[in-house]
């Protein structure tokens, strides 16, 4: 029998890739660095285990999906050291991933899905159980014109998720169209896409499954980050358990912090340093853009710290705003990424630190009082809201706009009518702070230097 | 045997709990007459097609082509703004979510009134490149090379005589003998299935290859695995992330890359450059003459091209692209601009409620009904003379035509004849020598093939399988040659001060089409914009063309064309129909997913080794 390291070779992975793999999951994981041996301890062992026979068998289900995130897991990454470990030990059942795969085929499906083993129990009897296998979820069902708007070998997206879920001991959604639909189920969602989640509890409550919905772990953002969903597999492969999980089902380590918490362009934001065009020299000295609409704020994900195609950058070092591709909602039909989002230009009116959603008018007198400031300065208009799960609301005047007139956020020139009702808007609003409290003295750089230079 | 055991690995996996990871292809007994051969879903390209093909007297005499899924995306950007409409329609496809997001920027440009800055056109260029050299490589190595490559063949390989042949074909010489260790390995470990079901002993019988040239692609696939990678980290580093990238909007782009990016792309650029000049042309130059007789013979297909071309020049034109627009026609002879008044497409036989008429896309509407969608599971194949797929039937003057990266050589080549190239004049244009080199690669493969077939082949040989990725081989070289130079060139604006990437809108209101290429072959976006918000889309992939069904006058689509009279001896594994099908590298998840009713016969699988794809 080969040894793991000279398996590992054949797959081309030396022993020091391995265990910067094992540094990588542990920090994706939110584990300690004293983890990594832990790791690969027992990847070692499940490796070795396997080629005595301990099979953890996974299966890749497609969807309609665009094939992203299986690109995004595999194909950024291959060979690399966690598609040998996943291959080894588990993904032996995927369309395109799996070394040998070619899953397609039903019988191969319900093989995985049927198989089962033989329990002895405490009085010496002996029963059978389901070996049970992770389901790995790429895509949305199709609920349009009788589920009949995907069908795959002859069967229906939903019925083959009925049939697939059965015996899983945890459905790991990969991706927003299994989490909710994606983009597929935004308005007018056309061919009635749906997630994983929403529709099995929907069959389960309308008596259409006979068994319990196994546990199901969405991991959105659009594709899949490949590091979420290999921390996802080894979490349960190797260390045995399934993550802590939030009221979304997602990993809490994982989309427990906003894209704004971790965000490097962050010192920006809090001096008030904001891009107001693309490509612009504000862009250039890496200044913060939540002026043109980054959703970072809102969003949950660590995307700042696992980056992307092997670290080399993310959506923000690109100067792109963050458009909250993480931002996927398995408890509420409709209210996906891309209608919550879009459009992806436009500004929230409230804004996330932490675990708060604060209006950073009352904040500005308080803590955080700089964050707050900085967002008046700019005229951000902002409300009181706590995260919203009907959506937040979009900021519908440009107060921005009609203040600076010289150098408008947006390029549409106001309408008439719109100028009017933000000027009276921003009277009842000068009228407000004016009776709660004096606006405090801002630090005004070019004031200064003319103060300065009179001297 | 080597190959023996490696059965029995599979066997051991069955005998647990996964007996057969199957596969797909599938036969069973026609109603009328002829055989009926269905391969379903098929592997290795992304996404699932099915393929109905009625086969007499060991030849394919009719094939449909359909799709199962229907999407929407055209719907869905209804009401956004053009901005949205390039970031969510890339999602259309994860292999070339770029060509997506550039043809909608384009579309929304147009609407906008405006041209992007030259900044922008040479990283979009750049950003774009990456993402065929990601999807050129996948698929020359990892997605059609193992229908000509066994690497099982390749445990019998002398790996001194692999190392002779690789020096022999001017092939880069890898460390033979470790690969083939590492193939031993893998046929010794118990667990992988990796050879399970594999097609090497299809009786079509055309694994032409000795052992030692095996081992050379075998060892070359592996390395391919690394290298599309590397390319997509391009993409990652000027789109932020690959798939779905971020830095191309309506205008422009969102950043210029810092001098540390551009260094970082420049590094792997010429890393991509010289492993496709000295392994994947040299591999093509190798394998190619081996299949001369069969590949090299069948699959032609509709016989008329058409490109849109891609990669800006600073000109803008679409015949003026790096690689140029053109439509092709009349056995080569007569080659015209792009029109995009001459595309229609027609709905008469695919599941849309319209009443059929052929129309322009800015006409066209989107109104699915999945009513008869139904029928493509397990219907005893009667869809086949009404409505059978979600896939629209694209037209150009009324008539079928190929759109694939055979498509933009071949005009490329033909439109090298009048660009006045002069080899002694240094004023030649970034275009015109582009040209001259496309044409000189053509030639060289055209010379070598030539040799190998004892006659002389013109390029019109190239009209075949074969011809098919021998063209995607010249084209990825010529991809990173070009691809060098704009990192020169942007770093050379950047020093004279050009450092723009972004224009606004001159208007909120109006229409545009953007006439692109997805590395699969032309790709169309339109979009109509009120008020800043889109009010029609209208996307044409390069699939539709490709896997376009009958139209109203039941003419069928190039992919059907293509796989009539292709020889089938083993009904259960057509080894030269999915050469066919793999060779126009259909991208149907661009637009829908195919598959097939289970026919209840004994299915094998094809497999990709390695845990490849």
């Amino acid at each position: 029998m080969p040894s793991f390291d000279s398996l590992m070779e054949s797959h081309g992975v030396s022993r020091r890739g391995f265990m910067k793999f094992c540094a990588g999951v542990a920090a994706t994981l939110g584990l300690s660095q004293a983890m990594v041996p832990k790791i690969a301890d027992a990847a070692e062992q499940l490796v070795i285990g396997t080629t005595s026979g301990v099979l953890a068998p996974a299966l890749w289900l497609e969807f309609a999906s665009c094939t992203g995130c299986t690109e995004s897991f595999a194909s950024a990454t291959t060979p690399d050291v966690a598609t040998v470990i996943l291959e080894l030990i588990s993904l032996n059942y995927s369309e395109t991933l799996s070394a040998g795969a070619g899953w397609s085929l039903e019988e191969a499906m319900d093989q995985t899905i049927n198989a089962t083993k033989t329990v002895r129990n405490a009085d010496g009897s002996t029963s059978t159980e389901p070996v049970g296998y992770i389901l790995i979820i790429e895509g949305a069902l199709m609920e349009g014109w009788n589920d009949n708007a995907l069908v795959i070998g002859g069967e229906k997206s939903t019925d083959l998720i009925k049939k697939a879920a059965k015996n899983a001991v945890a459905i790991i959604c990969a991706g927003d169209c299994a989490v909710d639909g994606g983009w597929q189920a935004a308005s007018p969602n056309p061919a009635g896409a749906t997630g994983v989640e929403p529709y099995l509890k929907k069959a389960k409550a309308a008596g259409q499954l006979d068994y319990d919905i196994p546990p199901i772990i969405n991991v959105p953002c659009c594709p899949a980050n490949p590091e979420h969903i290999i921390a996802m597999l080894v979490d349960y492969l190797l260390l045995n358990k399934l993550p802590q999980l939030n009221e979304y089902n997602m990993p809490s380590e994982i989309f427990g912090q906003t894209i704004h918490d971790n965000c490097p362009r962050r010192g920006h934001f809090e001096n008030g340093e904001f891009v107001y065009e693309f490509g612009s020299e504000e862009e250039s000295k890496g200044y913060c853009l939540y002026a043109m609409g980054c959703k970072g704020p809102q969003t949950y994900s660590n995307c700042p710290l696992v980056r992307w195609n092997r670290k080399v950058s993310w959506c923000i070092e690109a100067g792109a705003p963050c458009i909250g591709c993480a931002q996927a909602n398995p408890n509420m039909a409709d209210h996906g990424w891309v209608d919550l989002n879009s459009p992806f230009l436009n500004r929230f009116k409230h804004i996330g630190i932490g675990n708060f959603m604060f209006d950073p008018t009352y904040l500005a007198y308080g803590v955080g009082g700089l964050v707050a400031l900085a967002l008046i300065v700019h005229g951000f208009g902002m409300r009181a809201a706590g995260r919203t799960t009907g959506g937040a609301d979009f900021e519908t005047f440009r107060h921005y706009d009609l203040k600076h007139p010289d150098h408008p956020i947006t390029d549409k020139p106001l309408a008439a009518e719109e100028a009017s009702h933000l000027s009276a808007d921003m009277q009842d609003e000068a009228i407000d702070e004016e009776l709660k409290i004096a606006q405090p003295q801002l630090y005004d750089p070019k004031a200064a230097k003319k103060k300065g230079a009179a001297k | 045997m080597a190959s023996k055991k490696i059965k029995m690995t599979s066997k051991t996996l069955s005998g647990k709990d996964l007996k057969a990871i199957q596969g797909s292809i599938g036969a069973s007994q026609m109603t009328q007459g002829g055989q009926q051969a269905v391969i379903d879903p098929v592997n290795r390209i992304e996404g699932h097609l099915r393929i109905d093909m009625q086969v007499e007297n060991g030849k394919v005499a009719d094939a449909w082509v359909s799709g199962t899924l229907f999407r929407g995306m055209e719907l869905v950007l209804e009401n956004k703004e053009p901005t949205d409409a390039a970031y969510i329609a890339q999602r259309i496809c994860g292999v070339c979510p770029v060509s997506h997001a550039h043809a909608a920027c384009f579309a929304g440009e147009r609407a906008y009134g405006i041209q992007i800055p030259n900044g922008a056109r040479i990283i979009r260029n750049l950003v774009e490149g990456a993402q065929f050299l990601h999807s050129n490589i996948l698929w020359f190595y990892n997605l059609n090379a193992l229908d000509y490559v066994n690497p099982l063949d390749a445990l019998k390989a002398n790996p001194g005589d692999a190392v002779d042949l690789a020096k022999a074909a001017g092939t880069e010489v890898s460390d033979f003998k470790a690969v083939q260790s590492r193939l031993q390995n893998f046929a010794d470990n118990g667990q992988l299935s990796i050879f399970s079901g594999n097609w090497f002993d299809s009786k079509d019988n055309d694994y032409a290859l000795p052992p030692e040239l095996n081992l050379i692609a075998t060892a070359h696939y592996l390395e391919a695995l690394e290298m599309q990678a590397v390319s997509s980290e391009i993409s990652g580093i000027i789109g932020g992330k690959m798939p779905h990238i971020m830095s191309s909007v309506p205008g422009g782009t969102t950043f210029m890359p810092t001098e540390d990016k551009l260094a970082d792309i420049k590094y792997r650029i010429n890393r991509l450059h010289d492993w496709v000049q000295n392994t994947m042309v040299p591999d093509a130059y190798a394998i190619a003459p081996y299949y001369l007789k069969t590949a090299g013979t069948y699959g032609k297909g509709a016989g008329r091209y058409v490109a849109w071309g891609v990669f800006d020049t600073a000109g803008r034109e679409m015949a003026g692209r790096y690689l140029p627009g053109g439509v092709l026609e009349d056995d080569l002879k007569t080659l015209s601009d792009p029109d995009e008044t001459k595309i229609t497409e027609t709905t008469a036989r695919a599941f849309y409620s319209d009443d059929g008429t052929p129309v322009n896309p800015r006409q066209g509407i989107t109104q699915p009904d999945g009513s008869q969608a139904g029928m493509t599971s397990e219907s005893e194949f009667g869809h086949r003379e009404g409505k059978y797929t979600w896939t629209k039937a694209p037209r150009y003057g009324g008539k079928p035509y190929e759109a694939t990266a055979l498509s933009r050589m071949l005009v490329a080549y033909t439109r090298a004849a009048t660009s006045n190239y002069d080899p002694t004049v240094s004023t030649n244009s970034a275009y015109q020598k582009g040209l001259a080199s496309i044409k000189t690669n053509i030639d060289k493969m055209l010379a070598h093939l030539s040799k190998s077939a004892g006659k002389t082949l013109g390029v019109s040989a190239l009209q075949s399988v074969l011809g098919r990725w021998a063209a995607r081989a010249v084209e990825t070289l010529y991809i990173t040659e070009r691809m060098q130079d704009w990192v020169d060139e942007l770093i050379e604006a950047i020093r004279e001060g050009d450092s723009s990437t972004f224009v606004k809108p001159n208007r909120y209101d109006g229409e545009g089409a953007g006439m692109w290429e997805a590395p699969r072959g032309a790709l169309y976006h339109y979009e109509k914009v009120v008020g800043n918000k889109i009010q029609k889309y209208q996307i044409i992939i390069p699939s539709t063309w490709n896997v376009s069904p009958r139209d109203q006058s039941g003419v069928r689509g190039p992919l059907e064309q293509a796989l009539i009279g292709v020889p089938v001896a083993d009904l259960k594994k057509p080894l030269h129909a999915l050469r066919t099908v793999h060779s126009f590298d259909p991208c149907v998840a661009c637009a829908i997913h195919i598959a097939e009713p289970r026919s209840g016969q004994t299915f094998d699988t094809i497999t990709t080794p390695f845990g490849g794809r």
